[in-house]
């Protein structure tokens, strides 16, 4: 069952992510992108990381989508068929680039992943029925103690976007 | 194929279909996707790691890149909407200078 789960998500995850990069039209576009955080927010449970789960969806399908789905409609950009267009030789170095790079990233990964002890769920600190990994708790000890620095430096990044946003928005 | 391998790859893929994709899409709002694409990817590798390790660090990493995510999608679209009120058309193509 949740090998089932694990694959149906995977594979939603991949065809999203092709949609996103193919789709002529860009509000098609960012919901592909939706159906994608969504798939990959299920990976996240799957991989019983609880909060991770909850954080990408609120965070990421909530708002960062809402605010790309509404400047998409603001601006309501003509549609690119990118098959269509002359730009042959621009295509043709993309595509060959993102294939290299799959094969490279993927076959590196398969041959560390088969050589050695395959990578699994930590079978005593995260599938252990009784623990605490992927909680809000064990989530929220680690943040406040041992990362509170950086914690503190994401508040700056979200303060300099906002004086940045309203920057970029003042009328001239 | 155990788990943490799957999700892996997927995260492998997904990172170079969202590369390919800023190189072949020519809207920079579809390129803004792409790299959020490839931001969601890195986000995966780092929770299925941080799963195979059984601790919090993966996941506190995490959140500091929806940080980051978020404050780049609000400057990036303010950008684009800037642009697009000067000359009422979007491609990357057309931004040749930065001057305003």
């Amino acid at each position: 069952m949740e090998q089932a789960v694990l694959v149906i998500a995977g594979v939603l995850a991949l065809g999203s992510a092709l949609g996103v990069v193919l789709m002529p039209d860009a509000v098609y576009s960012a919901l592909m992108l939706l159906l994608n955080l969504i798939s990959l927010a299920t990976l996240f449970l799957m991989l019983h990381a609880q909060f991770m789960f909850a954080a990408q969806l609120i965070i990421y399908a909530g708002a960062i989508l809402v605010l790309f789905l509404f400047v998409v409609t603001l601006l309501n950009p003509a549609g690119e068929h990118i098959f269509r267009d002359r730009k042959r030789l621009q295509q043709a170095g993309a595509i060959s680039l993102g294939l290299f790079m799959a094969c490279l990233l993927g076959g590196a990964l398969l041959v560390a992943f088969t050589s050695g002890k395959q990578p699994t769920l930590s079978p005593e600190k995260v599938t252990n029925p009784g623990s605490t990994y992927g909680t809000v708790e064990d989530f929220g000890k680690a943040l406040f103690t041992q990362f509170l620095l950086p914690f503190e430096l994401t508040a700056l990044v979200l303060l300099v976007a906002l004086i940045g946003a309203v920057v970029l928005g003042k009328r001239r | 194929m155990s788990d943490v391998t799957f999700t892996v790859l997927i995260s492998a893929l997904i990172f170079s279909i969202g590369a390919s994709g800023v190189l072949l899409r020519r809207n920079p709002l579809v390129q803004f996707m792409s790299i959020e694409l490839m931001l969601n990817a890195v986000n995966l590798a780092f929770i299925s790691f941080a799963g195979s390790q059984g601790n919090a660090e993966g996941q506190v990493f995490v959140l500091v890149v929806l940080t980051v995510a978020a404050a780049e999608a609000v400057i990036g679209l303010g950008i684009i909407v800037a642009m697009f009120r000067k000359r009422k058309r979007i491609d990357v193509d057309d931004i040749r200078s930065m001057n305003g």
